[in-house]
């Protein structure tokens, strides 16, 4: 029953990804008076692209098909370790969350490597700007998790969030809003939303993530687009399950329990993509050179929240 | 003394790569006397490794006395520690040597080849006693034979000028190395007696704390030069780019980790840790060497240079492993210290597996291309591909992606990290979990360095000619990189292999330490992330059935040329823009005519890194030994009565010096 329910997790947060996103499309479109797509918009594209054939530049080699592949089978394998009705997961285990930043990085690295396979040198410009976001990223997002950690004296997310349940939501220290600060903004620049990368543009001034994905189609650009979605809602989930979790059935809950846990999940990350989709109206994007600046708080931030724990915990 | 089976193996291995391969290779010629000599090689490096393997899992101890031989008592033995290095070397010299049997053929004459054969012998052989020494004479002689016999391959491809400065700043760096390591052994002696290992451990917890102090730097200094901590490094990008691929996977993969050895038998073995202060000491040197390595990998292009580089990265966290460890220690939390010492070691082995899969690659890329120059070569995946592949895994395997070896060692050393949150001590409890945030900026600043190695060399379009032109490289290269490869991905993936003789080890080595949990967990865990991943990707894969190629849209103009890809400069720019106080390069512009700046006829622009240390370290102090020898020379006067003179005061002195003693 228990990893039924794990497994059906991971499915939500796969299957339920591109929904996110064209919830976030819809709003964006509606803050600036345009009505903007359906938010099923996304599932339709997939679908569509699913039906065509891959164009493949002819210099280019096997990274260039197998970097989607291995980019939604790591991202996929990421979202087996986030909780979102009850606090398990299925790769749940002491020190998952490791492994969790590790496995997008393992999608990154792999898209990088397919955006040079390309031979433009739009993919080259890409794949280097994110290489510079995404190896500075790495730190505050580590140090984020560590504090929570820390602060739950447990390795493992679903640890984490058994703990946080226990807490009573008033309970909310300083680390804490300090951790959520800082993972709110890796969140921004490991999904490439404004003000890091913006997902909307494919001006080659600006773009990072569009820059990568540039000469794939069909069946591969299917891949890529759902595995940024399901990136974006395990980076949602992950900071409901680690920041918001009351109201997870605890234990080994009723069916009425999980449903009323999966209900509220779904009101918690509709206020995150809200907030989400206002910040992203609102901000302009950031000068490359500025993003470094970014990443620095982040860094910094969590670095303070790391050291807050030590007054915190006790 | 009985020695056993083993220890007859062990014997006839050290006098088979000692005596028997390097006497026919220097006294016989011909291909087959090679081939002969090549087959012993290996022969003796797999029987290396059923000894180690022995001696890892069970407890024989073959002791081979050949004291009556040598002046100085000379002993070796294999214990658990001797026998885990002694793993490494042998495992790691099997598809090194498969792959140095063509490229030694393609690339040097006949004559040199016996040579170079017969030198690679000695040093395997030179490494072995080192892992293996049970007296410390026995570890110095290994030690220097390491050092000479090394340098000697590296001469083996000529000797330009510029090469002998190279050589010659590494003999330099490693003889003061050896005498800061020889310092360490000689400090015990008054109160060990003697330099036989037994005595040494029984004397390093009885010896007064200043000198334990002594031999605790001393050991840090001289195992630090070899392994390449900054601002030791100074020789490592010099020598490892110069000399041949093989050598060079040796150098970096094994020859370093002999120096992980020396100061984990020193520190860990003889002194059981020490204050505090140590572990904080090892520890920064290994956050600044892993930071400052990868940084300048990143800014390098020459492909066997931006390898050296990330060695010192790797050793970096390899120190910051080694350094909790040796904070838990001093902390009296023994479970821990195995923890973060197994991670430590785990790491060691891994990198020598990844290192020399890399460098091997970097020889094959030479091999077919003649350059190692990332901004010559280019799509070498299509016309490389088994080098392509195992050189994807070897990256894959250095970055610590999961799946990979590389994760384990470093996810070990983040949960080491994280453990210290849960020490009594304010300091550590905010430092040890802080280093997480450093580890994973070194990761994340080596997986740029990787995309843009592999992506730049392999993938996209050639960027010469001679990369167009270049073809896979022969089966037995091949085989050794798709050995070391295949090794990655076993222990990436089935950690436990190696997770449980390294815990056993841990645990003689920290007395009271038990099994740490952090060791089984990932050794569940990881198999079935592995299952999801490629099982997911298997099932997707699926969903591309169809392809076109279709050239790809080049903005209106007639076409892509390789000159419009990202270079490996361009693509490391924004790092090195943001890391620009790290790097301080020397830049300089010139325009001709000078007295016309805005018509030049033509503009020169060289950009030279000098790292900062190079400058502001050693530059004064070469030139302070250089001025120093200038006032020496002054006694040097070339008239026969004076240094008369100079030997009868030297006389007086001494007599006078005897008489006093009393």
């Amino acid at each position: 029953m228990k990893t039924a329910i794990d497994v059906l997790q991971a499915l939500i947060l796969i299957l339920g990804a591109p929904l996110v996103g064209g919830i976030v499309a819809r709003m964006k479109a509606r803050l600036q008076r345009r009505r903007g797509a359906s938010i099923w918009r996304l599932y339709a594209e997939i679908f569509k692209l699913l039906r065509k054939e891959d164009l493949v530049p002819p210099e280019s080699s096997v990274v260039f098909r197998m970097a989607p592949v291995l980019l939604f089978g790591a991202t996929a394998a990421a979202a087996a370790f986030i909780p979102v009705v009850q606090p398990s997961a299925l790769l749940g285990a002491r020190g998952d969350f490791f492994l969790l930043v590790y496995l997008l990085a393992f999608g990154r690295f792999f898209l990088s490597l397919g955006a040079l396979d390309g031979g433009s040198a739009f993919g080259g410009m890409g794949a280097s700007r994110e290489a510079l976001i995404s190896s500075l990223a790495e730190a505050p997002f580590l140090l984020g998790l560590v504090a929570v950690a820390i602060l739950a004296s447990c390795p493992d997310i679903a640890g984490i969030v058994a703990w946080t349940l226990r807490q009573s939501i008033f309970n909310i220290s300083a680390a804490h809003i300090l951790a959520f600060t800082s993972l709110g903004m890796v969140a921004l620049a490991e999904t490439g939303r404004m003000p890091v990368d913006n997902p909307t543009t494919h001006l080659e001034l600006t773009m990072v993530h569009e820059g990568m994905v540039l000469e794939y189609s069909g069946p591969s650009l299917a891949l890529i687009e759902w595995a940024s979605a399901i990136k974006l809602h395990v980076m949602l989930a992950l900071l409901i399950a680690l920041f918001c979790p009351w109201g997870m059935a605890r234990g080994a809950g009723s069916g009425w329990g999980m449903a009323v846990a999966l209900l509220l999940y779904c009101g918690k990350a509709t206020v995150l993509l809200i907030l989400l989709s206002v910040l992203e109206s609102a901000v302009a994007k950031l000068r490359m050179y500025l993003v470094p600046d970014f990443l620095g708080v982040a860094s910094a931030v969590s670095a303070l929240a790391v050291i807050f724990t030590m007054w915190v915990k006790r | 003394m009985p020695i056993g089976p083993l220890g007859v193996v062990f014997a006839s291995l050290l006098s088979v790569l000692g005596v028997f391969v390097p006497l026919i290779l220097t006294a016989g010629s011909g291909k087959r006397v090679r081939k002969l000599a090549v087959a012993a090689i290996l022969a003796a490096s797999i029987a290396g490794c059923l000894v180690a393997v022995s001696g890892l899992l069970w407890q024989p101890a073959p002791l081979l006395d050949l004291s009556w031989a040598t002046p100085f008592p000379f002993s070796l033995a294999v214990d658990r520690l001797s026998a885990f290095f002694l793993l490494l070397v042998c495992a790691v010299a099997v598809p090194v040597t498969m792959f140095a049997v063509p490229y030694f053929d393609l690339h040097y004459s006949e004559r040199r080849r016996h040579w170079t054969w017969a030198f690679f012998s000695l040093f395997l052989l030179s490494m072995i006693v080192v892992v293996t020494a049970s007296t410390g004479f026995a570890f110095l002689a290994g030690w220097e034979l390491m050092t000479l016999v090394s340098a000697g391959l590296i001469l083996i491809e000529g000797d330009a000028p510029e090469r002998r400065h190279s050589v010659f700043i590494y003999l330099l760096m490693m003889h003061a190395g050896a005498a800061a390591v020889a310092t360490c052994f000689f400090l015990f002696l008054p109160y060990s007696h003697s330099l036989d290992f037994q005595a040494l451990r029984a004397a390093g917890t009885a010896m007064p704390g200043g000198i334990r102090t002594a031999v605790f730097v001393a050991a840090f200094v001289g195992f630090g030069a070899k392994a390449g901590i900054i601002p030791l490094h100074l020789w490592l990008p010099r020598a490892h780019p110069i000399a041949p691929s093989p050598v060079s996977a040796l150098m970096s993969g094994i020859m370093l980790k002999t120096a992980v050895y020396g100061f984990v038998r020193i520190a860990f073995d003889f002194l059981q840790g020490g204050p505090l202060w140590f572990g904080y000491v090892v520890l920064l040197a290994g956050a600044v060497s892993g930071l400052l390595g990868v940084l300048y990998a990143i800014g390098e292009h020459d492909l066997k240079r931006l390898l050296a580089y990330s060695s010192v990265e790797n050793i970096g966290i390899i120190y910051l492993g080694l350094g909790t460890s040796l904070i838990f220690l001093s902390h009296d939390a023994p479970v821990l210290a195995a923890l973060a010492l197994v991670a430590a070691l785990l790491h060691t082995f891994n990198h020598a597996l990844f290192k020399s899969l890399l460098f091997l690659g970097a020889g094959a890329i030479a091999s077919a291309t003649h350059t190692v120059d990332l901004e010559e070569l280019g799509g070498l995946q299509r016309r490389m591909p088994v080098t392509g592949t195992a050189f994807l895994i070897g990256c894959c395997s250095l970055i610590g992606l999961p799946l990979f070896n590389g994760f384990i060692g470093e996810w070990l050393t983040f949960r080491s990290f994280l453990a210290g949150s849960m020490l009594a001590n304010t300091k550590a409890q905010i430092v040890l979990p802080l280093m997480v945030g450093v580890l994973a900026l070194i990761g994340g600043l080596a997986a740029a360095c990787f995309v843009k190695v592999f992506g730049v060399a392999f993938l996209g379009r050639p960027r010469s000619t001679l990369a167009e032109s270049a073809v896979e490289v022969p089966l037995p290269m091949r085989g050794g990189m798709t050995l070391l490869a295949a090794a990655c991905l076993l222990i990436g993936i089935f950690p436990g292999l190696l997770l449980r003789p390294l815990v056993s080890l841990a645990q003689v080595l920290i007395p009271g330490s038990g099994v740490p949990e952090e060791t089984l967990s990932i050794t569940r865990v990881i198999p079935w992330t592995a299952a999801i991943v490629l099982g997911t990707s298997a099932v997707v894969a699926l969903l591309r059935r169809r392809e076109r190629i279709a050239r790809t849209w080049a903005c209106g103009l007639p076409g892509l040329s390789s000159r419009m890809q990202y270079t490996s400069t361009a693509f490391s720019k924004p790092i090195r823009f943001v890391f620009a106080r790290v790097y301080r390069p020397d830049r300089k512009v010139e325009r001709l005519p000078a007295d016309q700046p805005y018509f030049p006829a033509s503009v020169s622009y060289s950009s030279v890194r000098t790292t900062s240390y190079e400058r502001s370290l050693y530059r004064p102090f070469v030139d302070f030994i250089v001025s120093l020898a200038h006032r020496l020379r002054r006694l040097q006067t070339g008239n026969i009565q004076v240094y008369l003179l100079y030997i009868f005061l030297a006389l007086v002195s001494l007599l006078a010096f005897l008489r006093f003693q009393r």
